[in-house]
């Protein structure tokens, strides 16, 4: 049975990181005749996240944008790099991102330098989509506990689950 | 507006920074040398300027940095956005450190980044002359600076054990209880029992719930950020200090001293502004808190016809006995035992003191036990080239890892020291520190010790040691975790005799009336303690000092 990642869970980490609003996001996921940059994101972290999990806006809503400060200021960096993803997908399958089959957009992570090559701040197109989209969509998933819970760690770093936690250990 | 590394601007034009005019006190460094100190002079009427080199960093982007510090590709020195020609610096001796990434310059200074451990220095760390025949010992006692300690510890809110072993005398209990153990704790504290070694829990500038400020939400990442606010930072005496009619001027680093005729008092500290202008601050007073790198770096640079060895020199001794904590890290492997590194919070909640002590030949060891052994799961997951199923299988090959960090001391040399690079400039060309740094034997057998004491836990309970790094590791070889740099102690010593120290035990210069200086330092020997705690009692006594002569 999958994982489904929820409002919920979101909602609890913004609780714990006393942000109470989720103003500015509502935008993302705005629908139009042409897709959002919201289910881009979806459809990247399909890829990356583990196949038991099944992602949803709302998540990604929230758990992600909760933790980027200067929304306009990604806003734009997220458009440019849903470009750049778009334009290799569009080389190497012929289509968009969200128009490829899942076999297609895991190859195409595969065949270029998506993850594979180097994360920069303010580097190359790949570069930037690695830094600015991938590593974000990685730590909203795995700095919060249902990222944390796979790995047997419900309160991983860079989520505000309260401190002292200790399940007691039996050697 | 400059867009900083965590997407912060800081604004370079808006604000004034013209000097405050009759001030009394005009304090160099907004970090927690100057911040309690500042607070402590503005609460009784004095009014007090603080200029500080770097800028005040706002709270809202503290996720972001927190978010640098995990990214497995940005520099420590990136998080608090240390860096470039402003700090640019020398390491002409045996060790290199990575100085940027071990110090910050802004409101709050390093405690912005710090792990918050804060042990009181022992009995016999201000006796290691008497009692050991190293070192020298300090003009005052530990009794002389037990109620300063008393009250820093109440001012920045420390959980504490009220009744743990290998402590000093205690006048009364912590503000707060200790931190709850952790996994690791629980652990490190089964297999010490069978070695007859105790675990306490560490003093930790963190609150639990009792302070007028955010309670820790266990983020995990203390050292280097912590969003929530609870870790204790300089920031929180600044705004105390402001709010008793304190000015700090932001981004103004200071270039020189200025003194009048006679020389026998300091008139001015000179610094520029971000626009390019030079100002002048008068005060009665001035007190250079900017720590142990860059004090003795301002003082030489105050140099003048009647001082050409550098402002409160006379004795030469100006940048020498330099001292830091040598370091030494242990980590092993638990096989089958989930240690939940990374879960719990805070960096640090207990530790060993029972190797504090030393002895003659071998410094003492203040051993933290971590909490935070290993890799974030998120910089695992981001320094992967993985994704989906693979990617979880990567990042769930850790888990089961549990190590200690060791602080070492260090005895006082006279040529492990700062001073001028004249053959490189920072942005105001003026030249830049630089630190020659040699460990010896003392500390290495301390380090030696402490990493046995790792050993023999981890592998008492079960576990293989996985990795070690000491004062006996080649230099070359060390992971940047490890290079020195962190607590940085001595180079402006305490003393009574004019001739071989610069500042007297109120922390008043010898040569100038009214020159202070607040920092580590100031340390005639160093201890294994983490310094801060004591770099704040410190000031508070000076502060009284600085009150009694300006009521005077």
């Amino acid at each position: 049975m999958p994982i489904e990642l929820t409002r919920r869970d979101a909602l609890s980490a913004l609780t714990a990181a006393g942000i109470t609003s989720t103003a500015g996001c509502a935008g993302f996921s705005d629908r139009t005749a042409d897709a959002s940059p919201m289910e881009t994101l979806v459809g990247v972290a399909d890829v990356l996240y583990p196949s038991e999990v099944e992602v949803t806006e709302e998540f990604i809503e929230t758990f992600m944008f909760g933790r980027i400060t200067d929304k306009e200021v990604y806003r734009e960096r997220l458009t440019a790099g849903i470009e750049t993803l778009n334009e290799l997908a569009t080389n190497e399958f012929g289509s968009a991102f969200l128009g490829l089959a899942p076999d297609e957009r895991v190859s195409l992570f595969e065949e270029t330098a998506l993850r594979s090559g180097d994360s920069v701040h303010d580097g190359g197109d790949i570069e930037q989509v690695n830094y600015h989209i991938l590593d974000e969509l990685l730590f909203a998933f795995y700095a919060s506990p249902k990222g944390g819970e796979l790995v047997g760690n419900p309160n991983p770093r860079g989520f505000p689950g309260g401190f002292g936690y200790n399940p007691g250990v039996t050697q | 507006m400059n867009e900083t590394q965590s997407g912060e601007a800081q604004s370079s034009e808006n604000l004034d920074r013209t000097p405050v005019e009759d001030a009394d006190v005009c304090v160099v460094g907004a970090g927690p040398a100057g911040a309690l100190l500042s607070y402590s002079l503005a609460k009784r009427g004095h009014d007090v300027v603080i200029l500080e080199a770097g800028p005040r960093f706002d709270m809202e982007h503290r996720v972001d940095r927190m978010k640098l510090q995990i990214h497995p590709d940005r520099g420590v020195n990136e998080v608090w956005d240390m860096g470039g020609e402003r700090d640019a610096y020398s390491m002409s001796g045996e060790q290199d450190w990575p100085l940027n990434k071990r110090r910050v310059k802004g409101v709050g200074g390093t405690s912005l980044h710090w792990g918050s451990v804060t042990p009181r220095l022992r009995e016999k760390d201000f006796e290691m002359e008497s009692r050991f025949g190293v070192g020298k010992d300090w003009p005052i006692s530990y009794e002389d600076l037990q109620p300063y300690y008393a009250r820093a510890e109440q001012e920045v809110g420390i959980a504490g054990p009220d009744n743990a072993p290998h402590q000093p005398p205690r006048e009364e209990g912590y503000p707060m209880d200790p931190l709850p153990n952790s996994a690791s704790d629980d652990l490190f504290a089964e297999a010490a029992e069978a070695l007859d070694i105790d675990v306490q829990s560490m003093p930790m500038a963190i609150n639990t719930g009792k302070y007028d400020r955010n309670q820790c939400q266990g983020y995990g990442t203390c050292e280097h950020v912590c969003p929530s606010g609870a870790k204790y930072t300089a920031e929180v005496h600044v705004e105390k200090a402001e709010a008793e009619g304190a000015t700090v001027l932001t981004q103004t680093p200071v270039q020189r001293f200025e003194h009048g005729p006679d020389g026998e008092e300091v008139t001015g500290a000179v610094y520029k502004t971000p626009d390019g202008n030079t100002h002048t601050q008068e005060a009665d007073v001035f007190v250079a808190a900017a720590g142990a790198f860059e004090t003795p770096r301002l003082l030489l640079l105050s140099e003048s016809d009647q001082y050409p060895d550098g402002l409160a020199n006379s004795s030469g001794t100006v940048g020498r006995y330099f001292m830091q904590h040598e370091g030494a890290l242990v980590i092993g492997i638990v096989p089958n035992q989930e240690t939940y590194q990374g879960a719990y919070g805070p960096v640090v909640s207990s530790g060993i003191q029972q190797f504090y002590e030393g002895t003659a030949e071998r410094g003492g060891a203040n051993i933290m036990l971590l909490n935070t052994s290993d890799p974030s799961l998120a910089e695992r997951a981001i320094d992967s080239s993985g994704f989906g199923d693979d990617l979880l299988e990567t990042v769930n090959l850790y888990g089961n890892s549990i190590g200690t960090l060791n602080s070492v001391e260090m005895l006082p040399r006279e040529d492990n020291r700062i001073t001028l690079d004249r053959s490189k400039t920072d942005n105001h060309g003026n030249p830049v520190p630089d630190v020659q740094v040699e460990a010896g034997e003392f500390s290495e057998k301390g380090t030696e010790k402490a990493i046995q004491v790792g050993k023999d836990l981890i592998e008492e309970m079960g576990g293989n040691v996985a990795f070690v790094q000491g004062t006996t590791t080649d230099s070359d070889e060390f992971i940047e975790d490890i290079k020195g740099g962190y607590h940085p102690m001595g180079g402006t010593r305490m003393g009574t005799d004019p001739d071989d120290s610069v500042v007297d035990p109120n922390l008043q210069t010898h040569d100038l009336d009214n020159l202070y200086i607040s920092g580590g330092g100031v340390f005639v020997t160093g201890g294994a303690a983490n310094p801060t705690l004591t770099i704040m009692a410190l000031s508070l006594k000076a502060a009284d000092n600085i009150h009694g002569s300006l009521a005077g």
